[in-house]
């Protein structure tokens, strides 16, 4: 009895192990794919040495999506020297605006830098990959665009983004939103054409184009002026890519760019721990209660019989 | 007969094409004044005094690249445009397109392997960057309305003028 049982056991032992190693395989297969984005995606190329800081970018984007209007004129430039939380934030990205223009003084050249904020539409969102109601898509142009009508408004997204750029209508009592830029999908992206903010640009400092064709473009430049540019392109590999990229004068991090983000995906970080889990939940309940079973069962069988036999007596 | 006339015809078209192309030559005389207005909607054209230009930069390909001077200004450019010499035409737009960014023209720059200058600004993007540029490096005036006054449009466009909302202040300076 206890032979068998022991040949059970084992058997089961090594079918179970067996199939969670092959599981474990699988899992990993999963979390080592690559995603290098998709190749027809569609990019902008953000040269830092360009702008001048003239917010019509911040205009057509409003006209363009016919957003608020805004609190100060677009030709207002006092909103380069607006702080929040005590001087350690310059604007950001709101429900009103999709992008916005900050102004850097930097210690590195005379003259300030400018730079324009707007979703970078990564190559792997992390909002996407946080979203639990698929709200979020990225499409095959490359824009990252948002569909309110499934949002729940959890607003993990917001703390998901590496840039922080996905605002919320707080004010809005009945249909709140995410509020962020859409990479002007419906209205031009789908037509072929570039974004408002590209097309008003009048220094051309964004540049439109496929994002593979950019990021050429962008290192000739660097080489071609060695001198004039900072030798890395942002966005190229930063979170796993970026649709928006940039170029600078001036070391990123002078120009308020995050320069300690990872070059491979957020959602990596979470890939090989959520590949694990449906394995976890399928396999180790079958699994124990399989051992369960067999030590159970053998030991109840002993009782039972003991039990019958106590009845005999 | 019919092949004999489309010759001529041909002949004729040729000819004119031959005697009226350097009328735009290198030769005459640079023009006093140049009105830049193909792209005016948010800002009126500009009334370039070219005359005050010339006076203050001899040199024709500083602006205009190669294409309007016999010497090149650049090492770079010279390698491979050193003998062209002047051209029919200086202006800008034979390069510069006014819609750089769509997607027939970005396509056109992507299929021909050979091209070279594949990240040519557009029409506006090369007169910004080129005027504004030397005039901030020469310290001559730079705010947008320096150059071209806004239209109502444009008024509109900037939520400024008029249209500004209370409270704002409308035609401001980076200064």
């Amino acid at each position: 009895m206890s032979g068998i049982s022991r040949r059970k056991f084992l058997k089961s032992t090594v079918v179970a192990g067996g199939s969670a190693a092959a599981a474990m395989s699988s899992t990993k297969s999963f979390a080592m794919k690559e995603f290098e984005g998709y190749p027809e995606s569609m990019g902008v190329l953000v040269d830092l040495t360009r702008c001048i800081g003239c917010r019509t970018c911040e205009a057509a984007c409003n006209k363009e999506h016919g957003l608020p209007e805004p609190e100060l004129p677009f030709d207002d430039f006092s909103v380069f020297d607006q702080v929040f939380h005590e001087g350690k934030q310059k604007r950001r990205t709101t429900e009103k605006a999709y992008t916005v223009v900050n102004r850097y003084d930097t210690k590195a050249q005379g003259a300030p830098v400018y730079r324009k904020l707007q979703c970078f539409h990564c190559s792997e969102p992390a909002c996407l990959t946080s979203c639990f109601v698929n709200a979020y898509t990225k499409t095959k142009e490359g824009a990252v665009i948002y569909n309110a009508d499934v949002c729940v408004g959890c607003r993990m997204c917001m703390v998901a983004c590496p840039f922080s750029m996905p605002a919320y209508t707080y004010d809005s009592a009945l249909h709140p939103q995410i509020i962020k830029c859409n990479f002007c999908y419906d209205n031009r992206l789908t037509k072929g054409k570039p974004p408002a903010c590209v097309e008003a640009c009048p220094q051309e400092a964004l540049t439109f184009g496929h994002r593979k064709t950019l990021v050429k473009t962008a290192h000739e430049r660097i080489r071609s002026n060695p001198k004039k540019y900072v030798d890395h392109v942002y966005g190229e590999k930063e979170v796993g890519g970026t649709s928006w990229m940039y170029l600078s004068s001036v070391p990123f991090d002078q120009a308020g760019f995050n320069t300690t983000l990872q070059h491979h995906p957020i959602l990596d970080n979470t890939k090989s721990f959520l590949g694990i889990v449906p394995m976890v939940l399928g396999i180790w309940p079958a699994l124990f209660m399989g051992f369960h079973l067999l030590a159970k069962g053998g030991k109840g069988d002993k009782e039972s019989k003991d039990k019958v036999e106590v009845h005999g007596e | 007969m019919k092949i004999r006339k489309i010759r001529i015809i041909t002949g004729i078209i040729l000819a004119l094409f031959f005697i009226s192309a350097p009328a735009f030559g290198v030769d005459d005389e640079p023009p006093t004044s140049v009105r830049i207005d193909s792209l005016s909607h948010l800002y009126e054209g500009v009334d370039f005094d070219h005359e005050l230009h010339v006076d203050i930069e001899e040199n024709c390909s500083v602006c205009h690249h190669h294409r309007f001077s016999s010497e090149v200004a650049a090492d770079r450019c010279a390698a491979c445009h050193s003998e062209c010499g002047g051209t029919f035409s200086p202006t800008c737009s034979d390069c510069h397109v006014a819609e750089p960014f769509t997607g027939k023209h970005i396509r056109q720059m992507e299929e021909d392997p050979h091209r070279f200058h594949v990240d040519i600004t557009g029409l506006k993007g090369a007169y910004h960057l080129k005027c504004l540029n030397c005039h901030i490096e020469t310290g001559a005036p730079t705010e947008c309305v320096d150059c071209h006054e806004r239209t109502d449009a444009g008024n509109r466009f900037y939520s400024s003028g008029k249209y500004a909302p209370t409270g704002g202040k409308s035609g401001g300076s980076h200064e």
